[in-house]
């Protein structure tokens, strides 16, 4: 019963996310509320962990500007992204976001993250295909802040965690993540059953296109 | 007087051309390589061979497409030394496929001459020296990468103005995807080859309508590209008799046809509409109004050549 407790009181840092814009270039707005119980948590610097399907990629250079106008820090693993590839040829990605005091409440942060949505394969009979993403992780940089055993563990992270402290800086995650909804995005495709009349009649445009050239070149050009 | 202003009016074309400077403002280096370009043809036609094929070279190692500007340069230099010596074929008269072939045979002959290959071993020195001895040395394998061999690998399906754009994206994975990458080719060379022969003579008509044709027909087509062949066409301009209403109507059907396309895209991108039909149907219109406009340039082209060709004719 009393680990019950605990996971109940652990469980109130909530995540919530949402995508903002429409079509194939979106912000993904986060919000993490701290829990009352994480007071020890003052001076952390806050982050989310969010892995991104393939369908979906950042912008590693739109991210570098973003950076340097000091509007949002990201961290992009693996941080080459091939911005061209369809989403049957892409990896995954994991993103680090580093979020900013909330100022609508206490013990808020929020961050924006500009994503794209990469091609999908054409479908046979759907116009739209869907991009499904997971809840991201909280994660807390903190030095030398002694946060309850019981709902934070060390976690390893592939991110600088630094502080002004001289003390030791350690990444923490929630130690019971709760399930949080997914988000589903909607992309249109093409619809393969288009082929045939989309070849064909590309086909014969170029054909006619370059015989309209083609005969003028001949009648005009000098030949001799 | 009427000289200069003409000038000044060819001038003003490329230098107050709002489209020119929105691309050139995105990051692309596109006004360095129509330098590099222009340079190129002005010394051609001034004679300096050497000096032309190391700005040739030069502008090459920058982007890629002048390497279609072989063709007409080689074409031009063998018909600069010596004239007419002893008519070549028999025109589009006789559409017999063995004249054609022979005069093409004559004409490869022909280019292998002093200044053709002066040319090609200047500028393939000067691009070979860019390319080994300087920038792989400073960047390595990942030089050669991101400037030649990416574009051989490179698949691009997302909607730009090619015609081709819904069909490579549909058949992406099919087993058709090869063959129709090469068919896509076929137009392209083809029109490039007889533009090239049938008019080499003004180099720069040539290498205007050959870029135009080239990114008209190409697998990608974006805005930026359309730069490369913006930057000749003041050059052009005062070979081209046509009357001021036909060349604004020309123009409004030009920025119609791209107006309709970004409109669509638009709708696909931004807003998230599934418009890949209405898109494509526009890219093709695109295409159509394209090969209209060069067709019309094609067919008001008034050179003195052209002039004696008609009376001789009559």
């Amino acid at each position: 019963c009393v680990t019950l407790d605990v996971q109940a009181a652990c469980q109130d840092a909530t995540v919530t996310q949402e995508l903002l814009k429409e079509g194939f270039h979106r912000d993904l707005l986060v919000k993490v509320e701290l829990g009352a119980v994480e007071e020890d948590a003052g001076g952390c610097a806050v982050a989310i962990q969010t892995h991104l399907p393939p369908g979906m990629y950042v912008d590693p250079y739109e991210l570098a500007s973003l950076q340097q106008q000091n509007l949002t820090k990201v961290v992009v693993i693996p941080d080459v992204v091939d911005v061209e590839a369809p989403e049957y040829l892409a990896k995954d990605l994991l993103v680090l976001l580093y979020l900013e005091p909330d100022p609508q409440c206490a013990r808020c942060f929020r961050a924006a993250l500009p994503v794209h949505v990469r091609y999908h394969r054409p479908a046979e009979e759907s116009e739209e295909a869907l991009v499904v993403l997971k809840s991201p992780e909280v994660l807390l940089c903190c030095c030398a802040n002694r946060l309850s055993a019981e709902c934070w563990k060390p976690a390893e992270v592939e991110a600088p965690c630094s502080g002004q402290n001289v003390g030791p800086c350690q990444w923490y995650s929630i130690m019971h993540k709760p399930a949080y909804e997914e988000l589903i995005l909607q992309v249109p495709v093409g619809l393969r059953q288009h082929s045939s009349l989309v070849c064909v009649m590309t086909l014969l445009a170029t054909v006619l296109c370059s015989s309209l050239i083609l005969a003028a070149a001949c009648k005009y050009g000098d030949f001799s | 007087a009427a000289a200069g202003r003409a000038c000044g009016c060819c001038a003003a074309a490329w230098l107050f051309n709002p489209l020119p400077m929105a691309v050139s403002s995105r990051g692309n280096a596109e006004a360095l390589v129509a330098l590099l370009v222009l340079t190129t043809l002005y010394l051609v036609e001034g004679g300096h061979i050497g000096k032309a094929a190391v700005c040739y070279g030069l502008a090459v190692h920058m982007k890629i497409y002048p390497l279609t500007y072989a063709l007409p340069i080689a074409l031009h230099l063998q018909s600069k030394r010596g004239g007419r010596e002893g008519a070549v074929g028999a025109g589009c008269d006789r559409k017999t496929k063995f004249t054609f072939v022979g005069y093409l045979w004559q004409l490869f002959v022909k280019i292998q001459n002093r200044n053709t290959l002066l040319f090609g071993a200047v500028s393939g020195s000067v691009l070979a020296s860019l390319t080994v001895g300087w920038f792989y040395h400073l960047y390595g394998w990942e030089f050669l990468e991101h400037a030649y061999l990416y574009h051989l690998s490179r698949r691009d399906i997302r909607h730009n103005f090619s015609p081709y754009f819904y069909m490579l994206y549909l058949t992406a994975e099919s087993k058709w995807s090869f063959a129709l990458g090469l068919t896509a080719f076929l137009p392209q060379l083809l029109l490039l080859l007889i533009v090239s022969v049938a008019f080499y003579r003004d180099l720069v008509f040539c290498c205007f309508l050959h870029t135009a044709i080239f990114v008209s027909f190409n697998k990608v087509c974006t805005s930026q590209y359309f730069v490369w062949y913006l930057c000749l066409l003041p050059l052009v301009m005062p070979s081209i008799k046509m009357s001021w209403r036909r060349a604004l109507l020309l123009l409004v059907l030009w920025f119609v046809g791209q107006g309709l396309w970004l409109t669509f895209a638009y709708f696909l991108e931004f807003k998230g509409y599934n418009t890949f039909i209405l898109t494509w149907l526009a890219g093709l219109l695109f295409l159509f109004i394209n090969s209209l406009i060069i067709v019309q340039i094609i067919s008001h082209y008034h050179q003195e050549a052209q002039v004696a060709k008609k009376l001789k004719q009559q």
